[in-house]
């Protein structure tokens, strides 16, 4: 499970933060001590940090900056301050992302799993398994029979297959589904998803994997 | 300064003149001077009051008339003082010390108000990013009870949102008011935004059947990209809102780009319903609603003219067509690049 660090001195936001995160299945904790925030930083050894600017004893900046001569661990900052000035220099500090509260809880989802998928594609190669089929979501293709047979996919049937991928064994709700195709500059309405997702459903069948998607009523999908 | 009315003003002078010489020619007829002595003496009080009266009118007149021209000159006509030396002559030092002394308080007050104004503006700006602290927990809060409480979350989340956008609107009402820059400006991809855009208005979108289309939107153009997208986001939660549920084709928001030599031209075109063509010319106004506004009530006639006054800091050219009933079409036009390149410095902030 993938330990991601809050760094907030707001207290309501960062328990429900941190039950957002769970909820999402990442493993959250919140940095209580901010005297030595870096030192304390390090040692929970995360695998990607949200970090506020306004934090007591020194700034999230000049944290980020002690932090960076350190470690590259991923840093989302996040901040009420939203002018692309102050955007521009928490990236000049080395922040990987940058995200303005009030943020829509999905996106920040959304770029935290684009974050560490980053963070590991370039530790190891690009490519992603499942059930023996390699997916190259780059060229839009999935791979099966060890790899001497190709599908093509759509870019909204790719997009929301990585969609549900990457969120293995829980339940994704339409509406995360619905934002994570918005971001990506496609623009469905309802029924378009649902065509889409019974598309994506055949496309499996005809390849001989049956029950890829289920549907959980009320719900979203899940998949399997 | 003219002389007749120079003239006009020391009638007295001409009085004094006039019964000074009958007063000394009846003198020295009651003495029986000479005829030539009493014209000698009658030309000699003469020279004197009109050299007098010449010396006065021109020392006068050089001063006034820098003055007067200075003044007309000037486009701030306060800085006017500034301009000018102090007098040689007595009444002008006066006049010349008093405006000073009246400049002088009137800065001190006008800067009292600067001050005022800028730490208003500066309460403002911190006050939103205090209370923007509690709506992130409101958020989250009903993002994680999403599952739990369907309907009252929904509902709530709309709410949120709404004032949400009321506290952009004012954030950057304060922004654009202000003279000072803090906008920073780079090439940023339209598709880009418009998709930053799309999904904060994506439930509303989607909660309406509206049929959300973007064309050609893969362009580059040179702004400071928060700031086109809360323009971005004022048009399009504009088109959402004045949508019109009478249309059977259903409702339709079509963002579409046009590119040419020296510009590049974003669109944003509705089906909606319209305004009027009376309205229209006034729709950037301050605190100006129509004829929809009213009729919808929620309208604070601030969202447009906000717009229109980051458009003109940015350079970028906005302009708006409409028929009742028929379509509304917003187009921004950017100009090319190296509009900026010469023209704005970019603000060294490292």
């Amino acid at each position: 499970m993938k330990k991601i660090l809050i760094v907030e001195d707001d207290k309501d936001i960062s328990i429900e933060l941190k039950a957002l995160l769970e909820n999402s299945g990442y493993e959250a904790s919140i940095l209580t001590d901010f005297k030595n925030a870096s030192d304390e930083i390090l040692r929970n050894e995360p695998d990607l940090v949200l970090l506020d600017i306004n934090i007591p004893y020194m700034n999230g900046e000049m944290l980020l900056r002690d932090l960076r001569q350190k470690t590259d661990v991923p840093v989302i900052m996040v901040t009420s301050r939203d002018s692309e000035a102050d955007e521009v220099l928490s990236m000049s500090y080395g922040a990987d992302d940058y995200i303005t509260k009030p943020y829509n809880p999905t996106i920040l989802l959304l770029r935290i799993n684009a974050l560490l998928k980053r963070a590991a594609a370039s530790s190891a190669n690009n490519s992603t398994f499942y059930r023996g089929m390699e997916i190259l979501p780059q060229k839009g293709v999935i791979k099966y029979n060890d790899g001497r047979d190709e599908m093509l996919l759509t870019k909204n049937e790719m997009t929301i297959f990585m969609c549900l991928l990457a969120k293995k064994d829980r339940i994704v709700s339409r509406d995360e589904l619905m934002t994570e195709l918005w971001n990506n500059e496609e623009y469905l309405n309802d029924n378009a998803l649902t065509v889409n997702i019974s598309r994506l459903r055949a496309r499996f069948k005809d390849i001989g994997i049956e029950d890829v998607i289920e549907t959980r009523k009320g719900q979203g999908y899940i998949l399997v | 300064m003219k002389f007749g009315k120079y003239l006009k003003d020391r009638l007295y002078s001409v009085i004094i003149y006039i019964f000074v010489i009958i007063a000394v020619i009846l003198l020295m007829t009651a003495f029986k001077s000479q005829i030539e002595l009493k014209i000698t003496v009658g030309i000699i009080i003469t020279l004197l009051w009109i050299s007098e009266i010449f010396i006065d009118f021109f020392r006068k007149k050089r001063y006034f008339d820098e003055f007067v021209n200075n003044t007309q000159n000037l486009e701030q006509k306060y800085l006017v003082m500034e301009t000018l030396s102090e007098p040689s002559f007595y009444e002008g030092k006066i006049i010349y010390d008093v405006i000073s002394d009246i400049d002088k308080s009137m800065v001190e007050n006008v800067k009292k108000y600067c001050h005022a104004t800028q730490d208003f503006k500066e309460y403002v700006e911190m006050w939103i990013h205090e209370i923007k602290l509690p709506i992130a927990s409101m958020t989250l809060i009903l993002h994680n009870y999403k599952e739990k409480y369907p309907d009252v979350t929904e509902r709530m989340t709309h709410h949120v949102n709404r004032v949400n956008n009321y506290l952009e609107q004012i954030l950057y009402y304060v922004r654009s008011e202000n003279a000072q820059k803090d906008y920073i400006i780079s090439d940023c991809r339209l598709s880009k935004l418009i998709a930053a855009v799309a999904v904060k208005n994506k439930d509303d979108i989607l909660e309406n059947n509206i049929d959300f289309q973007v064309e050609n939107a893969d362009a580059d153009v040179c702004t400071d990209s928060k700031w086109l997208e809360f323009i971005l986001n004022q048009i399009i939660s504009n088109s959402i809102k004045y949508r019109d549920e009478k249309k059977t084709d259903g409702s339709v928001i079509k963002i579409y780009v046009i590119k040419n030599d020296k510009s590049t031209v974003l669109n944003i075109y509705d089906n909606g319903i319209g305004i009027p063509a009376a309205d229209l010319p006034r729709v950037f106004d301050k605190s100006f609603t129509g004829e929809n506004g009213h009729a919808y009530s929620k309208a604070t006639g601030m969202g447009m003219y906000i717009v229109k006054n980051l458009c003109e800091k940015l350079g970028h050219k906005i302009t708006i067509e409409s028929v009742k009933g028929e379509y509304t079409l917003v187009s921004i036009e950017f100009f090319k690049n190296d509009f900026y390149k010469e023209t704005l410095v970019l603000r060294n902030i490292m």
